[in-house]
């Protein structure tokens, strides 16, 4: 941790500002916060961004929609997939292209394999910055699965560019499948160790329970979606609320807790996990036969003048797209709705008058990425 | 919410209500409003329960656009309001109503300039403070378009064939003409 401290001249002489972060392993990329302590409470946050600012609105403003693909898996690394069916999404539905059911069905598997890798690398470097170091290495081993998976049929393990507009660039094969399969029963069987050597833990409880409490009414004020809403009782998610793609067609349950605290959104996470799961054996079931990509998707993009919002649901929330369009196949304005952006912002208001090793939990519980919220 | 009841509030507020096709352009309703009344829609939305999705601006001629995009949690129901900015660029925040809108707003003056009226702390944070007058997504000197150059054309004007077909190829001749 940074140890610039300096006595501020307008406050009683014992409050002092220390930097936490850009290069603080619990902010998770660069991230600076900047406290103003009185002994070791936090009296005032102010969280600094920018640091990985690339400004991606305005590269996409100058090239056609669709070479915009690539960018948006650099956004949310861990959410790469999602990112790619928002932004492929939004195309199509301005330009009036219908995707093949298989494209559809690969896509929502892709998709939640993506959420709980994410999912995964949250549950273990959380409990990293809490001080627990053994779940991260059982977390990771069960992403390097779902890495693998992703990387025979993509080509990538991080930053996925693997949808089309008008499908998917490479169609699965058996192997996928049956790899998939293989590691839906393995996570399963998984849980219980987690619940064993986590879920429970005493430190675990005291570190989570009644820290960083949220309510519905703060969320609607900040724009707080994602597992922290939920984890105050609203059981709103995008994939139900407003159903994409072919979420209507599966039986799954939004995970909520009630209290809004850590543990809440904690316990939304480790369970969205079986959900997804749900999702994508009820999807490799029904797994339809056919071609993987529409079958005239024009070469030049034009789209219509207007505009056009595009909404789903990535591990941490809402992510909605907005383009604006003046009728050629370059977007004229493209705006670009990250989650950890609004979830992040509330960080000030909550973690007002925290303990230092609560604020790293409450931080921790949001689930940041920080080239999402810089973009 | 009863969106009847949210409707007929809406129309005190605004200039003009437009239901849209959600299948085509992923929101339900765009709602048209002077810049002076954004507060009180912000706030007609936070008591009904909307929660603020984010704003953005979009530089056209002849002023920069506002657009505030709202949501609701129990049923879909997606709102994008817009308004303009005066001529000095200044419009008065919510972010004293909607919270989320302070960061959302500093974005906006750092990205487009446009200053808002009682913000707290309208301090860069997106960009490096050295950054705070690069306002690098106002558009090049004649980039700029009008304001209806963006908005959606009524569909079909079945008379004639040609706005269906021509606009899809003729902007693509005329551009790759340009470009050569």
């Amino acid at each position: 941790m940074s140890m610039d401290i300096e006595v501020l001249e307008d406050s009683s002489h014992h409050r002092y500002v220390l930097n936490m972060g850009p290069q603080h392993p619990s902010t998770h990329g660069v991230l600076r916060v900047l406290l103003e302590l009185e002994g070791e409470y936090a009296m005032h946050l102010l969280p600094v961004l920018g640091y990985g600012h690339r400004c991606h609105e305005k590269i996409a403003e100058f090239k056609p929609a669709k070479s915009f693909m690539p960018n948006t898996a650099r956004m949310d690394y861990l959410g790469a997939l999602i990112y790619n069916h928002g932004f492929a999404q939004l195309l199509e539905k301005a330009v009036g292209i219908e995707v093949p059911e298989r494209a559809e069905y690969i896509r929502v598997i892709t998709s939640e394999l993506n959420r709980i890798q994410s999912h995964l690398l949250w549950y273990g470097a959380y409990l990293l910055d809490l001080g627990a170091f053994t779940p991260i290495m059982y977390a990771f081993d069960d992403r390097e699965h779902i890495l693998d998976i992703l990387e025979d049929v993509t080509g990538s393990r991080l930053t996925y560019c693997y949808f089309r507009v008008g499908g998917v660039s490479k169609d699965i094969d058996e192997k996928f499948v049956t790899k998939t399969r293989a590691f839906i029963d393995r996570l399963r069987s998984r849980y219980s160790l987690y619940e064993t050597l986590v879920n429970g833990n005493v430190i675990l409880e005291n570190r989570l329970n009644d820290v960083g409490d949220l309510n519905p009414h703060t969320c609607n004020r900040y724009g707080i979606t994602g597992p922290l809403l939920r984890g105050t009782g609203v059981a709103y998610d995008i994939r139900r609320a407003e159903p994409y793609s072919i979420y209507s067609q599966f039986d799954f349950e939004i995970p909520t807790a009630t209290k809004g605290d850590c543990m809440a959104s904690f316990m939304v996470r480790f369970r969205e996990l079986e959900q997804s799961l749900r999702i994508i054996e009820q999807a490799l079931d029904g797994l339809p036969e056919g071609p993987v990509m529409a079958a005239k998707v024009p070469k030049k993009l034009n789209i219509p003048a207007g505009d056009y919002n595009s909404s789903v649901e990535s591990p941490r929330g809402e992510l909605s797209f907005y383009l604006v369009s003046d009728g050629t196949d370059v977007p004229y304005r493209l705006k670009v709705r990250t989650p950890s952006y609004s979830n992040l912002s509330v960080v000030p208001e909550m973690c007002q008058g925290m303990l230092i090793s609560d604020v790293v939990s409450a931080m921790g519980a949001l689930d940041l990425v920080i080239p999402e919220i810089d973009r | 919410m009863d969106i009847n009841k949210v409707k007929k509030q809406w129309q005190g507020l605004t200039t003009a209500i437009e239901e849209v096709d959600y299948a085509v352009s992923g929101y339900d309703y765009n709602l048209s409003l002077e810049r002076d009344k954004v507060r009180d829609l912000a706030v007609l939305m936070l008591d009904e329960g909307f929660y603020l999705v984010g704003l953005m601006a979009v530089h056209v001629a002849p002023a920069i656009e506002m657009v505030y995009q709202f949501a609701y949690h129990e049923s879909r129901c997606r709102v994008m309001a817009r308004t303009s900015v005066d001529e000095n660029g200044e419009i008065a925040t919510i972010s004293d109503i909607f919270q989320g809108a302070n960061w959302h707003e500093r974005e906006v003056r750092d990205l487009h300039g446009v200053v808002f009226i009682d913000h707290p702390y309208l301090h860069p944070l997106i960009l490096a403070e050295e950054d705070v007058d690069l306002k690098p997504l106002l558009k090049a000197e004649g980039k700029v378009k009008n304001v209806d150059a963006i908005r959606r054309k009524p569909p079909e004007p079945a008379p004639e064939p040609k706005p269906k077909v021509v606009p899809e190829v003729k902007p693509e001749a005329t551009k790759n003409q340009e470009q050569s």
